[in-house]
């Protein structure tokens, strides 16, 4: 039988989490599946428990510099009903499991569990998100793709927490979020896009685009969005396909027990295509 | 082991417990709230729901351990009041109930929708039971069922 | 004109389910209760050499094979008996029980269960159809793997060959299919005070149980008492996995000496209980000049597991269905269900229809596509009619309403306009299939193997006890039972007793299954209720009690598996529209239309609730459920993963009834619980093929599916 803490201050979560190695244990949706064995069981966990989501210090939500901060401990219903949270976030973040769920579920806890599959990811992937980590002596922020190294891999630390998510303001014209579940509701996704553009008259100034569960984490290519940007409508109407195929070649699914790579190939694709197609002239 | 205190049904009780078991078998278990039910112990089927300081929750989800001051309400709590009466006989009228296994949930699902929206659209009532699975009925009927509530209950939400 | 015991009254027990106030077995308490896991087999096939069982604490103890009683036996007691209570020499797929651990903490029996080290030595399995026909490593069972092998005939199919314009060849195969029964298996098996062996279940057939747990025990059948409890849905799965939890529980209850309970986990559920027979089925079709068919040549194959459990009367009911509602003159039909090393598969909702009549429907619409036919007057020109022979050579002997209802649903879908309107390849279509179903057992089992019986007692302070063994479990049989009889008896439906039976107080009317609750009990019910009614007057306590007579009509002979197949039959007609997502495959459906012929409905609400149920079930086996295994294990395994339809898969489903009293039921009353579950995978499929224009072949029809067959072509 493990520890289970209920810290009464940020403060004091850091220093068990430090002193401990304490597992974060948030809304426990992801956790409580992953050690349970037996129904009527105490599920088994490798490390002692620290319990966040009552900790005031990480359930706000707040603006600063024109950027959104959600605190870690903010469930995903309460980010549902914000105004500031952008829409392609918000849209994300509704296909994710039912409302019972949402009520507890964290993006912390999305991040964390750093599922390529995981909905919330893709789109802060696609809106240029970054975490802020914090231990007893420090904090820090990386970019989520910088933070997310490998299903199931993060950059955390044995003595940090994740205690906000940082969303710059998402200005885009255009924006699509899509999952393909493995049904319309309460359902995992076999692949989903988060992507958004920024159009002034016939130039595309900004693009981001995020494919979710075709890659070992969420694919997003920097590289190719800088070709794309400051493109006219009409020259990446032209070069549409020559994008379509770069992306075509950096999309490596796996077969599961949800789906099978052609098939995520084939539609991530598709989607892709459509979404370049809306953008361009 | 600790000590937790938490209200249910509107009673306040005081246990001390593993504070990592699952709040769905402390309320089974410990306090014989057997209206909760366990079709899943994953979060995917809804039948264990209850309203957690208003909200709706899976109870194999939530360790003991997150519900210090909690104010928890079960099928049992709800069922004494007259929304869940309402709800009751709306799901009866309507032939919402077959096995009956994801009832109760369903009618927690159902209290914590009209909590929130109390005239909700067809599609808004299948949105909100969209975590309560149920195989016999198909949903039409308890989704009738919600509706009806809702037009009975008017005052009551 | 509607009959009166149609109209709705409230079901009895809605109340108490829906504030939580029913007990299902999990909410019973018993007294000194220790739980049961199972240590089970990681091999799909193997020869047992070792079991190394670790030292187990205080208070647990092992319990195999072993510990059968003297007198009793190493084999559970169904249909065959070929499953063991225990293995004990070798596995034959993966899950079988080895053995069980008893005790009080569920963590701790987890815990000494993946402890159990057990050497093997591996043999090589056959999982699949071809890999069973071929004796993959060896036959499992018997000398060619097959558990049963058919052959009907009906016509002259070799000479109508001979005149074939054309002769057409398609294969067409559905999946497993797992129940999700919301509420996962459960027994509780107590040794009682009065020295009989309790067993308290979630489960459909009281007396399958105490003839099972009483032939592994070694005791009469009465020195076990079986209650069922509150079943939170069984659909089929209840129907013979009970036999298998209780024989090894009673073992374990007896061994210890107190009350052995085992409730399964969600995920032990799925990956062990029995599931739906996957099928495949090929057609040889032979059609004249017009397109009409001159015969057909099918062969029917089914999974039918690692034992073969109740896999010979499913098979049955697969090739009786598989020519549908039509009449075809000349046909050939052979079926064969195969050994396999999975899981075994066994009854659910419809048991074996469904595979027959997927096939069958998709068959003739394939034909109508080759043939550049509309579907509809395709199908139509070869239904089958009053007095029409079945591929078993019996008759027909009702009304078939068939045309009557084409036009009632094509009232209510406008199915004939939107054929014209949506364009083959137009990624919207829309879908039609017909169906029929037997209700009762098949052949004559009514008649020799379960011979209902109903007893009906008016006691003394003027409630009426109903006594019999079928059980509710969703199906509303707590409302529609109490209905029948207290319209015959001219009561108030609550002065009727019916209470979850219990073997030592309600006669064998048969198992709660086949679509015969109604249609075959009900009547019984109906019987007795009169035989009652004609006494009213007497003082005091009066007794009857009715048994199952054959109507005259029929004739049946087991040997040759011909005649008359079922005694009655429920029809259907269902329509499906979809559209079909070009860049995802994602198939959204539109609208649900169905109309059915189920006699006349005991309560319309009841059977609309059934009919809605069945559709959604059937359509979440047509496109969602996909269950794959590989080396021996499914793939899905939670409900994650194996993915049942929500409330926003489906929109709301437009039904109607026709009546068509049929003389031998309750009030006119047929069997609907299967019946409603037999159509809407073929719509599916039908409006899928339709929206992209190619052909649909096999089940679940999932968007990979729907890829694959529209890139390959
Ligand atoms: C029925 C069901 C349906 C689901 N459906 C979806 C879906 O549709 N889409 C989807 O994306 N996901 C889905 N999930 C997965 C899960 O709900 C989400 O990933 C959720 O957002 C996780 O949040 P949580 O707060 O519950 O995480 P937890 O389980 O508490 O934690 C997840 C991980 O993150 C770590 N962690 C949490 N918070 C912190 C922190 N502040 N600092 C450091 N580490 C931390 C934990 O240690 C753990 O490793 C589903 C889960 C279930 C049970
Ligand atoms: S038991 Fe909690 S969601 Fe199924
Ligand atoms: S009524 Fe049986 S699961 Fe819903």
């Amino acid at each position: 039988m493990v520890e289970a803490y209920r810290p009464s201050s940020l403060e004091e979560a850091l220093k068990i989490r430090a002193d401990k190695g304490a597992l974060p244990f948030a809304g426990g949706t992801d956790l409580m599946v992953k050690y349970r064995y037996e129904s009527g069981a105490v599920p088994e966990y490798p490390a002692p428990v620290i319990f966040l989501t009552h900790l005031e210090e990480i359930r706000k939500i707040y603006s600063q510099d024109g950027e959104l901060h959600l605190g870690a401990g903010t469930s995903l219903a309460e980010l549902m009903s914000h105004s500031e949270v952008p829409e392609l976030l918000k849209e994300a973040v509704r296909t994710i499991a039912a409302p019972g769920l949402r009520n507890t579920a964290t993006l912390a806890g999305n991040i964390c569990n750093a599922s390529p599959a995981a909905d919330g990811v893709c789109a802060l992937y696609a809106l240029d998100s970054r975490v802020k980590l914090s231990s007893p002596r420090s904090s820090r922020e990386l970019a989520i793709y910088e933070f997310i190294t490998g299903p199931g891999k993060t950059e955390l630390r044995e003595d940090e927490l994740l205690t906000e998510i940082i969303i710059p303001r998402d200005r885009s014209t255009t924006r699509l979020f899509r999952k393909v579940g493995t049904r319309k509701a309460n359902a995992l996704s076999k692949l989903s896009i988060a992507a958004a553009a920024r159009l002034s008259g016939e130039r595309v100034d900004e693009v981001r685009i995020a494919l979710g569960a075709v890659a070992p984490t969420v694919l997003r290519s920097v590289e190719l969005e800088k070709q794309i940007q400051g493109l006219s409508r009409a020259e990446l109407s032209e070069r549409l396909e020559h994008f379509v195929q770069s992306y075509e070649a950096m999309v490596q699914p796996i077969d599961d027990q949800r789906s099978t790579a052609v098939y995520r190939k084939k539609v991530a694709v598709n989607l892709l295509r459509q979404f370049l197609t809306s953008i361009a002239a | 082991m600790t000590k937790i205190t938490f209200s249910v049904n509107g009673e306040s009780r005081t246990i001390e417990t593993d504070p990592l078991r699952r709040l769905l078998d402390v309320l089974r278990e410990d306090l014989g709230l057997t209206g909760v039910k366990e079709g899943c112990a994953e979060g995917e089927c809804g039948a264990c729901s209850v309203i957690k300081d208003g909200l709706l929750v899976n109870s194999c989800m939530v360790p003991i351990g997150t519900c210090e001051g909690a104010r928890i309400v079960t099928p049992e709590g709800l069922r004494e009041t007259d929304r869940g009466r309402t709800i009751i006989d709306a799901y009866a009228d309507s032939g919402a109930v077959q096995c009956g296994f994801c009832t109760p949930g369903m009618m927690m699902a159902t209290e914590a929708l009209l909590e929130k929206n109390s005239q909700p659209s067809e599609a808004e009532a299948r949105e909100a039971l969209s975590g309560n699975l149920c195989r016999c009925t198909g949903y039409d009927m308890i989704v009738e069922g919600v509706l009806k509530a809702a037009e009975r209950g008017k005052g009551l939400w | 004109m509607k009959a009166q015991i149609s109209t709705p009254i409230r079901r009895v027990d809605a109340k108490d389910k829906t504030s939580g106030a029913a007990r299902y077995l999990a909410d019973m308490s018993f007294e000194g209760m220790l739980y049961a896991k199972a240590v089970r087999s990681e091999r799909p096939r193997a020869k047992i050499l070792r079991i190394e069982v670790p030292r187990l604490p205080e208070g647990y103890t092992y319990v195999d094979a072993s510990d059968i009683p003297a007198g009793g036996k190493n084999k559970i007691e169904m249909i065959k008996d070929d499953w063991p209570v225990f293995a004990d020499k070798e596995v034959r797929f993966v899950g079988e029980t080895l053995a069980l651990i008893v005790g009080p903490d569920r963590g701790m029996l987890n815990r000494l269960c993946r402890e159990v080290k057990v050497e093997y030595q591996d043999l090589e399995p056959a999982l699949t159809i071809d890999e069973a026909e071929s004796l993959k490593g060896g036959a499992i069972h018997g000398t060619d793997n097959l558990y049963a092998d058919y052959n009907l005939r009906k016509g002259d199919p070799e000479e109508a060959f001979k005149k074939a314009d054309r002769i057409i060849e398609d294969e067409i195969s559905t999946g497993y299919q797992e129940h999700i029964y919301m509420e996962p298996q459960g027994v509780v098996a107590r040794p009682e005070a009065d020295g009989k062996l309790g067993v308290y279940f979630s489960g459909q057939c009281p007396f399958y149980v105490r003839h099972a747990v009483a032939g592994a025990m070694g005791v009469d059948e009465e020195m076990v008492r079986v209650q069922q409890a509150v079943t939170g849905g069984a659909f089929g799965g209840k129907e013979h996995y009970p036999d298998v939890i209780s024989t090894s529980l009673a073992v374990a209850a007896r061994k210890v000496g107190r009350p052995v309970g085992y409730f399964f986990d969600r995920v032990e559920d799925i990956s062990y209980t029995p599931k739906r027979h996957p099928s495949r089925t090929t057609f040889r079709t032979a059609v004249d000049e017009r397109g009409n068919v001159l015969a057909m040549d099918i062969d029917v194959k089914l999974n039918a597991g690692a034992y073969e459990s109740c896999s010979m009367v499913v098979l049955q009911r697969a090739i009786f269905s598989v020519n549908s509602v039509y009449d075809i003159q000349n046909v050939k039909i052979r079926g064969r269900a195969f050994a396999t090393n999975n899981v075994p598969s066994d009854a659910y909702r419809g048991f074996g229809a469904p595979q027959g009549l997927f096939a069958m429907e998709v068959h003739m619409s394939h034909l109508a596509r080759t043939l550049g036919l509309s579907d509809l007057k395709y199908k139509s020109r070869h239904l089958i009619k009053k007095g029409g022979l079945t591929v078993t050579n019996g008759r027909i002997h009702e009304e078939v309403k068939l045309p009557e209802m084409i036009e009632r649903i094509d009232e209510m879908s406008d199915y004939r306009r939107k054929v014209k309107e949506f364009k083959k390849g137009s990624w919207r279509g829309v879908g039609f299939s017909m169906f029929n179903h037997g209700s009762g057992f098949t052949g004559n089992g009514e008649q020799e193997i379960i011979r209902g019986v109903v007893k009906m007692r008016k006691r003394s302070d003027g409630l009426v006890d109903l006594l019999v063994s079928n059980v509710e479990m969703g199906q509303g049989l707590q409302t529609t039972f109490r209905k029948i009889a207290a319209m015959v008896l001219d009561l108030p439906v609550d002065q009727v007793v019916y209470n979850d039976p219990n073997t030592d107080l309600v006669p064998d009317s048969g198992p709660t299954c086949a679509s015969r609750s109604i249609a075959i009990v009900g009547y019984l019910v109906q019987e007795a209720a009169k035989k009652l009614k004609a006494r009213w007057g007497e003082e005091g306590e009066v007794l009857v009690e009715h048994r199952y007579a054959h109507p005259p009509r029929l004739h049946w002979d087991q040997e040759k598996l011909d005649g008359d197949a079922y005694p009655s039959y429920g029809w259907g007609i269902n329509v499906i529209e979809v559209e079909v997502d070009p860049l995802t495959y994602e198939v959204e459906t539109k609208g649900i239309w169905a109309i059915h012929d189920v006699g006349v409905a005991i309560d319309e609400k009841v059977v609309e609730g059934q009919v809605d149920g069945g559709i959604i079930q059937a359509l979440g086996y047509g496109s969602l459920e996909k269950l794959e295994v590989k080396d021996g294990r499914f793939q899905q395994r939670t409900m994650a993963d194996y993915t049942i339809p929500t409330s926003m898969d489906f929109p709301r489903i437009k039904s109607a009834l026709v009546d068509n009293p049929y003389e031998y039921g309750p009030f006119g009353a047929k069997g609907a619980g299967e019946l409603v579950f037999d159509g809407a995978a073929a719509a599916f499929a039908d409006a899928v093929q339709m929206a992209i224009d190619r052909d649909i072949s096999r089940i679940p029809v999932t968007p990979e599916y729907i890829m694959e067959v529209y890139e390959n072509d």
